[in-house]
């Protein structure tokens, strides 16, 4: 999406819904725009509207923490093309979230799916961590986490072979975040702290979302409309001028 | 804030109207402003509080080019509108969102700009959405001139007249918006990071201190050019016309998914509605000052409808009821209420009911909330929502208790037969040429597999079939795991379940189903007038017209 203007051919609609940002250039994205950029992006990459929600969700979380979501959104976005669901949803049992046998989970649907199960056996955690994976693009998770560990209260803590990561149910990130978002496939344990740290994490720098970025998650975006027109323009408005 | 919590007349709750009374698009597309309004939320806030208003900016040019500051200081912050004025060619002027001109151009600045704010915001808010603000901004918008009225007032005025009335009345604004961006468009301040200052806590409070400050800068600078046209024969504007003036506002059909897209929010707005009104009726006397109050309110209710212009036929139509229905209100509150008479205003609103149109009902809700202030103000506080907080599905809740939700809040959906033509005949969509929503007909237009999740009534009845085929206990964790395409709607239902108003009850792909309905609802709870249908999916309306400028509220202060 450029900031090119279409020729002056529509009769009047004063709203517009859709990001624009100078072509060619990153930007400082509200939490909002990011959020609605990766919800259309997820569902142009052909995510249900639902789950393309909780990636809209996990990206701008991250991105509130300074963490790069829609980066990392948009790597899983193309790595996920034309993969079937059951590919990529998880294989739920008591003490084990896992991958079928044709690659990794998606990120999105992993962490949705320990959400939602956040109040049954699958998850107890009790004695035994809970078995991960292998999940791409892991750093993904972060904000499930983050709220799962919000409903069963107390901290949730995701162990990888090289890291760990801890996650309070009011939004804090410890431990390898940065480790975590070069991993591109994991196999991580899930267990449960009773009591949450009470430091602050170092604060990041706001995120700048590079025009690469931008324009990657765009093309996922713009799968999600329709082209125009005659029927459509004319359906727009009014049909009256606006010098009154 | 939950209204619930704070409900000091629990014996309101057997007067409130049900959802399936009140989420009904014919209804929802007769809606008044109130005293709910966003809008005079943020008046009662700045007289309340005494907040003061100046302009320390005014730099304008004989042509009307040039920059100008509005400043508004509250108890414990300022604000600033910045405006940017433009030299606008008549062949340039549209209210399309695809217009690269307009002539003014505003956004709302969080604090007091610095001039390297303001060199940054000259940048950047002319373009609109071509530019980009940051966190520092609140809102970003332009607006255009009535081409007619503006000129005529700016004539008058250099000449040391005033404008003739009747035109005034004919436009009712010397400018109107055609967008107000807020909540994180285009970079500015995300609406989390503002909501907990208690004066921007209420919905869209930022846009309406905008608008209202927009309002002041289009008097302005009318005053202004006729001052340079006129030195000084030129006369200010009569105060009585300029609050006649309002500021208009264009609306596309973008507008309309945002009650479908926010349920938690459509159903706060709907709740301190009606509860308002629930309290209003449960009264077991009438005050005499109230009765008074609703007798002149009354009055000024059926002089705005006199002023009230449309053309389009449906809105022509609803005029026409609602002027009769005033006039029979009129006469029926002359008499009321009866001496002895129980609950009066109950009795009131039974009366309406009964013998008005939905346009008259729902303009005899507005009144009876008009002197009633003390009683209802309040519920403005609980019109907000987190909406994260209702984010997360509860996938322990099972099949059952799930199907048994949507039988119980979506009945209205369950029965609807989508395999007929005109049950199916529109889909949303949005366009590629300008990411705007659309409407299309779904048997003549491409795109329908592209169809945007506006569809409830679908979705509900799709959802509740499915969840047929699984085992009662079945917890929903388990069915989303099969099913992810019922993810919106699985979440959507739970939220019915605490908050029964936020679904709009009628088939929003139906061929009958008029966007404008959507509007007027949204539109009156911003305080919204003259609702003017310019076509099925397109309107015009009036801000804060007839109420109070920032100057009066700060008469000293004024240039």
């Amino acid at each position: 999406m450029t900031t090119a203007q279409a020729p002056d051919s529509e009769p009047n609609d004063p709203t517009r819904s859709g990001p624009q940002w100078p072509a060619g250039s990153g930007a400082r994205l509200s939490l909002n725009e990011i959020a609605q950029l990766c919800l259309k992006a997820a569902r142009g990459a052909g995510m249900s509207w639902g789950l393309a929600e909780e990636a809209g969700f996990a990206a701008a979380w991250m991105a509130e923490r300074g963490l790069d979501g829609p980066g990392a959104l948009l790597t899983q976005l193309r790595d996920a093309v034309g993969r079937p669901w059951r590919d990529i949803c998880p294989v739920v049992a008591p003490g084990a979230f896992r991958a079928g046998d044709r690659g990794g989970l998606c990120p999105i649907a992993l962490g949705s799916a320990l959400c939602d199960h956040a109040r049954l056996p699958e998850t107890a955690m009790d004695g035994a961590a809970l078995q991960v994976g292998p999940v791409d693009h892991p750093v993904l998770l972060l904000a499930f986490l983050s709220d799962l560990a919000r409903t069963r209260g107390g901290a949730v803590r995701l162990v990888w072979p090289r890291g760990a990561v801890l996650l309070t149910a009011d939004g804090r990130v410890f431990g390898d975040a940065d480790e975590l978002a070069r991993e591109t496939r994991l196999d991580g344990a899930l267990s449960l702290d009773d009591v949450a740290p009470e430091e602050q994490p170092a604060p990041r720098a706001p995120l700048y979302v590079p025009s690469e970025t931008l324009s990657g998650l765009n093309a996922f975006a713009l799968r999600t409309t329709v082209p125009a027109s005659d029927a459509s323009r004319a359906g727009a408005g009014a049909t009256a001028g606006d010098n009154d | 804030m939950d209204c619930a919590s704070l409900n000091p007349m629990p014996e309101a709750e057997a007067f409130r109207r049900p959802p399936s009374q009140v989420m009904r698009l014919a209804r929802m597309g007769c809606a008044h402003p109130t005293r709910l309004s966003f809008l005079r939320t943020l008046l009662r806030r700045v007289t309340r509080e005494g907040w003061t208003f100046d302009r320390p900016v005014w730099d304008i040019d004989g042509t009307g080019v040039g920059r100008a500051v509005y400043r508004a200081a509250g108890p414990d912050r300022t604000y600033s509108l910045v405006a940017f004025a433009h030299d606008l060619p008549d062949g340039m002027r549209s209210d399309r969102v695809i217009a690269t001109a307009w002539d003014a151009t505003f956004t709302l600045f969080d604090g007091e700009p610095s001039a390297a704010d303001l060199d940054r915001l000259e940048a950047n808010v002319p373009l609109q959405e071509a530019g980009r603000i940051s966190p520092r901004e609140l809102s970003l918008s332009r607006a255009n001139r009535s081409v007619r009225l503006f000129a005529h007032v700016v004539e008058r005025l250099a000449r040391g007249q005033q404008p003739d009335r009747a035109e005034v009345d004919a436009v009712g604004y010397l400018m109107r918006t055609t967008a107000v961006y807020g909540s994180g468009k285009f970079g500015a301040a995300d609406r989390a990071a503002i909501a907990d200052r208690p004066e921007l806590s209420a919905p869209f409070q930022a846009e309406m201190l905008s608008v209202w400050l927009t309002r002041q800068f289009t008097v302005d600078i009318a005053e202004h050019l006729a001052a340079v046209r006129g030195g000084t024969a030129a006369a200010r504007l009569d105060p009585a016309i300029r609050q006649a003036l309002g500021v208009g506002n264009s609306t596309g059909l973008g507008m309309a998914p945002f009650l479908v897209r926010h349920p938690v929010l459509l159903n706060n707005w709907m709740v301190a509605r009606e509860e308002a009104l629930a309290r209003v009726r449960a009264q077991q006397a009438a005050d005499p000052d109230a009765v008074a109050g609703l007798r002149a309110a009354i009055a000024d209710a059926r002089e705005n409808a006199m002023l009230w212009r449309s053309g389009h036929p449906v809105q022509v139509g609803k005029l026409g009821a609602l002027r009769r229905d005033l006039s029979r209100l009129a006469d029926h509150v002359a008499g009321w209420p009866a001496p002895g008479l129980r609950i009066p205003w109950d009795a009131l609103w039974r009366w309406g009911e009964s013998e008005l149109s939905l346009e008259g009902q729902e303009a005899l809700l507005a009144l009876m909330l008009e002197p009633h202030g003390t009683l209802v103000d309040d519920l403005a506080d609980c019109m907000t929502a987190d909406e994260a907080a209702t984010f997360r599905l509860d996938g322990a809740m099972t099949v059952a208790t799930l199907s048994a939700l949507l039988k119980e809040h979506c009945d209205w959906a369950l029965s609807t037969d989508f395999d007929l033509p005109e049950n199916a005949a529109r889909f949303w969509y949005v366009s590629e040429e300008k990411l705007e929503p659309r409407l299309g007909n779904r048997f003549e237009e491409e795109g329908a597999a592209l169809e945007q999740p506006l569809c409830i009534a679908r979705l509900a009845r799709d959802l509740h079939a499915a969840l047929a085929d699984w085992p009662a206990e079945t917890p929903l964790a388990t069915f989303l795991l099969a099913h992810p395409e019922h993810r919106l709607m699985a979440r959507r239902a739970q939220i019915l379940h605490s908050h029964p108003y936020a679904e709009v009850q009628d088939n929003l792909i139906a061929e009958t189903m008029l966007p404008i309905d959507l509007m007027r609802c949204k539109l009156a709870f911003f305080g919204a007038s003259r609702f003017d249908p310019r076509s099925d999916k397109w309107v015009r309306i009036s801000l804060f017209q007839g109420l109070p400028y920032p100057a009066d509220v700060s008469p000293g202060a004024w240039t």
